[in-house]
């Protein structure tokens, strides 16, 4: 009985220190406070294929310009408002039309508001080659603040007299692309 | 995502993996992992709620030090270093068991022929869920950079359920041989939510009019059963439906265990059990969400109304966002379904040895005769819904005294090579007690470890007139 009595005691004994010794060591439990993800979201959007009927009224005359209106209640949501920390707008235009273009974004909030607005600057094509302009505009602090409150984008495209540029005509040979992609950074935070 | 980390604090590779208390024989409920074993007592009964508590849990791939180690990296690059680190295979699971009651006794139909029934309640709760890798680098990059990169979205994988199971077994002990065993269950399921059959992909490619297109197949679906008194704000209501369910109110199911124990003689023992091979249907308080779409998004044309009349950039936008609402519109549906319980398979092969013999012969005497040692190896295997989870563990089992048994096991599988396990048995009268550790070498640090399961349970023995 003696016996019986001394095991189990050094059993339980056995039990007891394994759970005292037992511990969680060299950590810090704190650090957990702040989980930062940081995605990058890419994402299409605009496209534009005009050919240089798009640029004449029904006279066959040049316009001034021609507009178009995107409501974009996307940007407004609490998402978007929350976690979204930097946006690069990037375009990539193609001109083969002897052309010069000035492309313009208008940002405005619900109230018809302008709260943003950039332009970018086509060269025209003397030889009906396609010629490349890039732009990357982005928005951050003050400018991302303003793209946020935005919920329609009005894009232009303005008709400029250059030197060496020619008047459209339904014969004038080339066309105008331009494709374009926001990169979305976003700041996701426990 | 935090109480995610947190669970790596209890990190197991074996979920359900019982292996000390698998023939154990002075537990009685050994006998629930394996209906044919060896029963050598007329009867017990289990200290209501007390006779079986059970608890494992954990994260396969990376331990809480991985990430909480105080020394001074960055905690952010730490969770980035694991996030990488983890692949598809690696899994999360948490499983607690616990007996509500449970009664075994000797039935003497004639001389000698006795059959041991056994019967009792537990509830039961399991958790299991994949890594789901992709998601966790679209969560963390997002699709930049990650052109032509197919983001599997097949890849969320988890399963929940908690249920009652009220259980009669039969054990027979055929002779000196052999020892056969059924038990037969019915499963009553209070909640059940799983999302185990998703495909899909959201994939980024160079698109052909624009820069990019962007791919969505959906094909998600989780079930779920049981659930909506969780939208009821009213807390006694659910308690009450959860009461109900526990006495066979829920979805029930039935399935059965099966088992033997061979011994060709006294030193050689084999056993096997097959666990839960049944279902459950799940008919009452269904609720399925499907997700169910195809998508390609290349951009919106502007079209400059002033030139063309008709559509406008507006209008495409219209469609598109019509598109998206479309692609994540989530259908509900209240369609029964049913689920194969978890198959669990246990087996052992065992030598005993070192007979106590007193030294002089005493026909009075009331030692124990048995063989005080015994030694041998036990595989554990486990149906996941994508893989096999198996162990396999060497064990040593030494009487000490009577009325005390140690066994002590070490585990392999997978991922980890160092589980060490201790288990003990101690009867004080007729009152029976026993606990049962694993993984006991990472005690000293329990932020590096891979494994924390725990068992112990009370019982009343009553104990064969020979003993």
């Amino acid at each position: 009985m003696k016996t019986r009595s001394f095991f189990k005691k050094h059993i339980s004994l056995l039990f007891v220190l394994g759970a005292c010794f037992s511990c969680i060591k060299d950590t810090d439990f704190n650090q957990s406070t702040s989980i930062t993800l940081n995605p990058i979201m890419e994402v299409n959007l605009v496209e534009v294929q005009e050919t240089a009927d798009s640029f004449l009224d029904a006279s066959e005359a040049e316009v001034l310009m021609i507009s178009d209106l995107i409501v974009l209640d996307i940007f407004s949501s609490n998402f978007i408002n929350d976690n979204l920390i930097k946006t690069e707008l990037v375009f990539e235009v193609t001109n083969s039309l002897n052309k010069a273009f000035q492309i313009k974004m208008d940002f405005y909030d619900p109230s018809n508001v302008l709260q943003y607005s950039f332009f970018i600057d086509i060269d025209n094509s003397l030889t009906n080659t396609p010629l490349v302009t890039n732009h990357t505009e982005v928005f951050e602090a003050m400018s991302l603040a303003a793209l946020k409150s935005s919920t329609q984008l009005d894009i232009s495209i303005i008709l400029m007299s250059s030197p060496t540029g020619s008047v459209l005509t339904a014969d004038s040979i080339g066309n105008i692309n331009l494709t374009s992609k926001g990169i979305f950074y976003f700041e996701l935070k426990e | 995502m935090r109480w995610l980390i947190f669970f790596g604090v209890f990190i197991s590779l074996h979920a359900q993996n019982k292996q000390l208390l698998y023939g154990f024989t002075e537990v009685p409920q050994q006998i629930l992992l394996n209906p044919g074993a060896q029963v050598d007592y007329r009867g017990y009964i289990g200290v209501p709620l007390l006779s079986h508590i059970h608890f494992n849990a954990g994260i396969t791939g990376f331990s809480a030090f991985d990430v909480f180690a105080d020394d001074g990296k960055d905690f952010n690059q730490k969770i980035r270093d694991v996030v990488y680190k983890l692949d598809s295979k690696d899994f999360f699971g948490f499983n607690q068991q616990l007996d509500v009651f449970s009664v075994g006794l000797s039935v003497k139909k004639s001389y000698e022929k006795t059959f041991f029934i056994s019967f009792g309640m537990y509830q039961e709760s399991d958790i299991f869920s994949y890594y789901p890798k992709d998601y966790a680098i679209l969560a963390y990059e997002g699709n930049y950079n990650n052109l032509n990169k197919r983001f599997d979205l097949g890849q969320l994988n988890v399963s929940a359920e908690v249920l009652s199971v009220f259980h009669v077994g039969v054990n027979k002990k055929i002779n000196s041989k052999w020892t056969l065993g059924l038990r037969g269950k019915v499963y009553s399921s209070i909640a059940q939510a799983s999302s185990t059959d998703n495909t899909g992909s959201f994939i980024t490619i160079p698109g052909t009019n624009n820069n990019l297109n962007h791919i969505f197949d959906l094909d998600m679906k989780l079930q779920t059963s049981g659930v909506s008194f969780l939208e009821d704000p009213s807390a006694n209501k659910g308690l009450d439906i959860l009461k109900k369910r526990l006495l066979f109110g829920g979805n029930l199911g039935v399935g059965i265990d099966v088992g033997f124990t061979h011994q060709p003689s006294p030193e050689w023992t084999v056993d096997a059990s097959l666990q839960d091979v049944g279902f459950i249907n799940y008919s009452k308080d269904v609720k399925n969400y499907i997700l169910d779409g195809y998508l390609q998004y290349d951009g919106v044309q502007s079209v400059f109304p002033q030139v063309t009349s008709g559509q406008t950039a507006q209008d495409y936008w219209d469609e598109v966002e019509d598109d998206f609402e479309e692609l994540f519109k989530i259908d509900s549906t209240s369609t029964s379904y049913t689920k194969w319980r978890p198959i669990k398979l246990n087996s052992s092969v065992s030598y005993n040895f070192g007979r106590k013999v007193d030294k002089e012969c005493n026909c009075l005497s009331k030692s124990d005769t048995t063989f005080q040692n015994r030694v041998g190896a036990h595989l554990f295997a486990m149906k996941r819904p994508n893989h096999l989870q198996w162990a396999l563990s060497a064990f040593y089992y030494r009487k000490i005294v009577k009325g005390l048994q140690l066994k002590t096991s070490y585990t392999v599988d997978a991922y980890s090579f160092k589980n060490v396990g201790l288990g003990a048995s101690a009867a004080l009268g007729s009152v029976q007690f026993y606990v049962m550790a694993d993984n006991l070498l990472s005690y000293q640090n329990l932020a590096k470890s891979q494994s924390v399961s725990l068992q112990l349970g009370f019982n009343y023995i009553f104990k064969n007139n020979e003993n």
